[in-house]
């Protein structure tokens, strides 16, 4: 676990305090639910599951905004309660990934013949053929993509998010784009 | 001449069937990361959410130490 259970005292907030309250927490929402909801879904690859999810994560960061230091950014603080809440119940799920004991060989095999661009012809079935991509990646590179997707984040940001320097990140990351596009060609 | 432009407003005509037909072009994504950012920008977050995190939110005390004062200044500490 990478984030403590909040610790904090708890008193009831009434009148313009929990307005005010109230307010900074929807605009926090509105900037960042899409993100943290995407991130879900995908990595959770169960749609309810990741609507339950994001409003646990939200929840979670309403009860802990006290203990938010400003070390990070709002950002980067709740995509790190929301990768410990989803892989939480992954883990509870035992779910195991199709290619996660693979020989290294059929990875490298794969990967050696893409290094053109993603083409895609349909966009209707898009969000299917990314989500079977996806759910074919060791979930390290699943993880690492989908952080590395999200422009407000910097290498810095998801090297700490993920607990590896950003050299390895780099590196993983490198072959995380290799392996996704050889599966998601295979997906058309 | 007359002919002629009446089988060039077929002609015109054809052709925009024809396109009308035809399948959208190909999207290139120059990497995983950009195709996923097009996905992520086509997600909606489904409103049941905020919905239920309002009333959620709605249930529990409030921190005692505010949160917003940390952020915007006039904290306690």
């Amino acid at each position: 676990m990478l984030m403590s259970e909040p610790t904090a005292e708890y008193e009831p907030l009434t009148g313009p305090s929990a307005e005010l309250a109230s307010a900074e927490f929807s605009s926090l929402y509105a900037e960042n639910s899409r993100a943290i909801y995407y991130l879900a879904l995908r990595y959770l690859s169960d749609p309810q599951k990741a609507e339950d999810a994001t409003h646990d994560v939200f929840l979670k960061a309403f009860r802990k905004l006290d203990q938010f230091r400003g070390e990070a950014s709002l950002r980067t603080w709740l995509y790190r309660i929301a990768i410990n809440h989803c892989q939480n119940l992954r883990q509870s799920w035992h779910e195991r990934h199709v290619f996660s004991n693979a020989d290294d060989a059929v990875w490298e095999n794969a990967m050696a013949r893409t290094d053109s661009p993603l083409r895609v012809l349909e966009t209707k079935e898009l969000g299917q053929r990314i989500q079977k991509t996806l759910d074919a990646l060791p979930e390290e590179y699943r993880l690492l993509l989908l952080l590395v997707a999200d422009e407000e984040l910097s290498y810095e940001e998801v090297s700490e998010l993920v607990g590896q320097s950003p050299d390895a990140v780099r590196g993983k990351l490198h072959r995380a784009r290799k392996l996704f596009a050889a599966i998601f060609g295979k997906t058309a | 001449m007359k002919q002629q432009s009446k089988l060039s407003a077929e002609q015109q005509q054809q052709h925009a069937a024809e396109q009308q037909t035809q399948a959208p072009p190909a999207r290139e994504f120059a990497s995983a990361e950009e195709l996923l950012r097009y996905d992520a920008a086509h997600t909606t977050v489904p409103p049941g959410i905020a919905r239920r995190l309002q009333k959620s939110a709605g249930d529990l005390p409030a921190p005692k130490t505010s949160w917003w004062q940390r952020l915007f200044g006039g904290g306690k500490s």
